[in-house]
């Protein structure tokens, strides 16, 4: 004990040592390179558009989603646009490194020396469609009284202008005042709502209708443009991705393997008996195992893996439409708004000129259906089928060991509460005798 | 208390015979984090990137190799390096556009700041440790890639018929 503690001391002291050491050389260094002092504000990195002039401004105005003051860059001529704030997960960190140009240094005499920023933010600002901003105020007056009135746009603006849970004023009626900025305000909310000349001024009231074929009209040129490859894989692919049906083992047991044949023995009927119009393709567990007597039957096709169904390209086309149109709901309206247009685009309660748009979610609503009909169907052959998920197994063992000796306990119990009468009563052989109900019967 | 009205400010430098000579900087974005905000000269002896001749972007930062990828900017956006300009006495007023019953309600002139303009970039260098960046992971190469053509898709709208 005694020894290891010295060593232990020893081998701190040469540590402190070395840090000593260490510290010296840093020292020393530090006289080659002083470190410049932090400066109070870091700068920045953004990316902002070209076409924005010198006359745009970053102001704080009301997020239509969250109704919180979130900053914007509007421009007088080229219109708003939103900062979507890039930042490194806390689990990688990340810092900005902004090198400047040698060259450059000695051609205009602008110091642009290296900097470094401990935050690795990255600001992009991307156009957004005034349209946005203002229909909080728009559905704002519904949700107070159910009628909706005709107000003109000075008494929307109002509405918005203020921030949530503080006396401050966002910068709307500044950015209000110029004159070309209004007008757009003014024009994107007139192509939502209904107007009315009231005098020399305009009136606005929110039609549904409208935003709905607006923000479908956005979907689809979102869609047709082709989503992002990420957002394509993840919520098209994936999602309609059919289950794996057949998958090639050789090491499956018989009783696996005749268990995926019933299963997707039953699916391919109700696929073919439902749907007509989409390319089914016939499911097969393939098993070259030649010891299971499953295999005689469907160890034709040697495919390695058999999805149940595949999505034709008008589904495709769809979820993409429907993913689109999710996006921009959730990300750019009010929770309410969202909420009732969805409702609107699925019952079609909206008036005819939303019926055609609900029937052309149809195929793919079905096809959906089918999905995940498919999938509860694959997942149930799943847990019957894989014995290496051993945890839940042991679980059902200790669930029914459970039930067993509660049984047992209860017995016991009721062992002791009976008379030593009634036991040896039971004993006794009653095959002969009337039951006790038969004499409470009616007499026939 | 709510956050001033920025503008950006140019350099003064862009008066001069030529129209625009901000200064132009890479950003590089390190896979690591550094606890210190501002200049780093002189930068020579820890940090010199390296391009082979077919692209490739090579560093050594205190002895980790690192392997970066450059993000080029897309049509129609810039790259700014910007920080808050301190506050001089000398505010902007629109003093013609005020509407004083605004004024009235607000209590006086809204607070108006300064984000000094640095320098410009057109490129930027995302580095992994040992690797390059994922171009599906990494957010900062999806962001640029992914979300400037999706936004521009999703606001854009017909400027002319509006007007009904």
């Amino acid at each position: 004990m005694a020894r290891t503690r010295s060593t232990k001391a020893a081998g701190s002291e040469a540590e402190t040592k070395g840090a000593k050491a260490g510290a010296s050389t840093s020292a020393s260094s530090k006289a080659t390179y002083t470190l410049p002092e932090a400066t109070r504000s870091p700068p920045r990195v953004f990316i902002l558009p070209k076409k924005a002039t010198s006359e745009a401004r970053i102001v704080t105005l009301q997020n239509p989603r969250y109704s919180r003051p979130t900053r914007y860059l509007v421009c007088p001529e080229a219109g708003f646009f939103e900062f979507t704030k890039i930042a490194a997960p806390k689990t990688t960190p990340r810092s900005w490194l902004i090198e400047g140009k040698p060259q450059t240094e000695s051609e205009n005499g602008t110091k642009s020396e290296t900097q470094v920023t401990k935050g690795a933010d990255l600001y992009i600002a991307t156009a957004i469609d005034p349209l946005f901003l203002v229909l909080p105020a728009l559905v704002a007056k519904d949700s107070a009284d159910k009628k909706r009135m005709f107000l003109s746009s000075d008494d929307y603006f109002d509405s918005i202008s203020e921030i949530p849970d503080s006396e401050a004023h966002n910068h709307l009626s500044e950015i209000l005042s110029w004159p070309k900025t209004r007008q757009l305000v003014e024009s994107r909310m007139a192509s939502v709502c209904d107007t009315v000349e009231a005098g020399d001024e305009q009136m606005f009231r929110l039609n549904e209708t409208k935003l709905l074929s607006e923000i479908l009209s956005k979907a689809k040129r979102m869609a047709n443009h082709g989503l992002p490859k990420s957002m394509a894989d993840k919520f098209v692919a994936k999602a309609l991705e059919a289950p794996i049906l057949g998958v090639r083992s050789t090491q499956a047991a018989a009783s696996s393997s005749e268990d995926a044949v019933v299963s997707s023995g039953t699916t391919t009927p109700s696929l073919e008996s439902t749907d007509s119009q989409s390319s089914v393709e016939t499911t097969s567990s393939t098993v070259s195992d030649a010891s299971t007597a499953a295999t005689s039957i469907l160890s034709e096709f040697p495919q390695e893996v058999t999805n149940a169904i595949t999505a034709p390209p008008e589904v495709i086309s769809l979820q993409k439409l429907k993913i689109s149109f999710d996006f921009i709901c959730s990300s750019y309206l009010p929770p309410s708004l969202s909420k009732a247009l969805k409702t609107q685009l699925l019952s079609g309660c909206g008036g005819s000129s939303t019926t055609e748009e609900v029937l052309l979610f149809k195929p793919q609503e079905e096809y959906l259906a089918k999905l995940a009909e498919l999938r509860q169907k694959a997942a149930a052959a799943r847990a019957t089928t894989d014995y290496s998920r051993k945890r839940t197994r042991d679980e059902e063992d200790d669930e029914r060991a459970e039930k067993r000796k509660k049984k047992e306990d209860e017995d016991k119990v009721k062992k002791a509460n009976t008379s030593r009468g009634v036991k040896q009563l039971q004993k006794v052989n009653t095959s002969g005798m009337k039951k006790l109900s038969e004499f409470f019967k009616k007499k026939t | 208390m709510s956050k001033p009205i920025l503008s950006l400010v140019e350099p003064k430098t862009a008066t001069d015979d030529k129209p625009s000579t901000t200064a132009t900087v890479t950003p590089h974005l390190l896979p690591c984090r550094i606890h210190h905000d501002g200049s780093v000269e002189p930068v020579q002896s820890f940090w010199d990137p390296t391009v082979s001749e077919d692209g490739k972007h090579t560093a050594y930062f205190r002895g980790r190799k690192l392997d970066g990828k450059s993000v080029k900017l897309p049509d129609g956006y810039r790259g700014i390096i910007a920080a808050a300009a301190a506050q001089d006495g000398a505010q902007i007023r629109r003093p013609e556009e005020e509407d004083p019953v605004e004024l009235e309600q607000e209590g006086g002139q809204p607070e108006t700041g300064k984000l000094q303009v640095q320098a410009e970039f057109d490129e930027m260098i995302v580095w992994g440790h040992e690797a390059t960046a994922d171009a599906s992971a990494d957010p900062y190469v999806r962001g640029m890639e992914e979300w400037l053509a999706l936004a521009d898709q999703i606001h854009s709208f017909p400027t002319s018929s509006t007007d009904q």
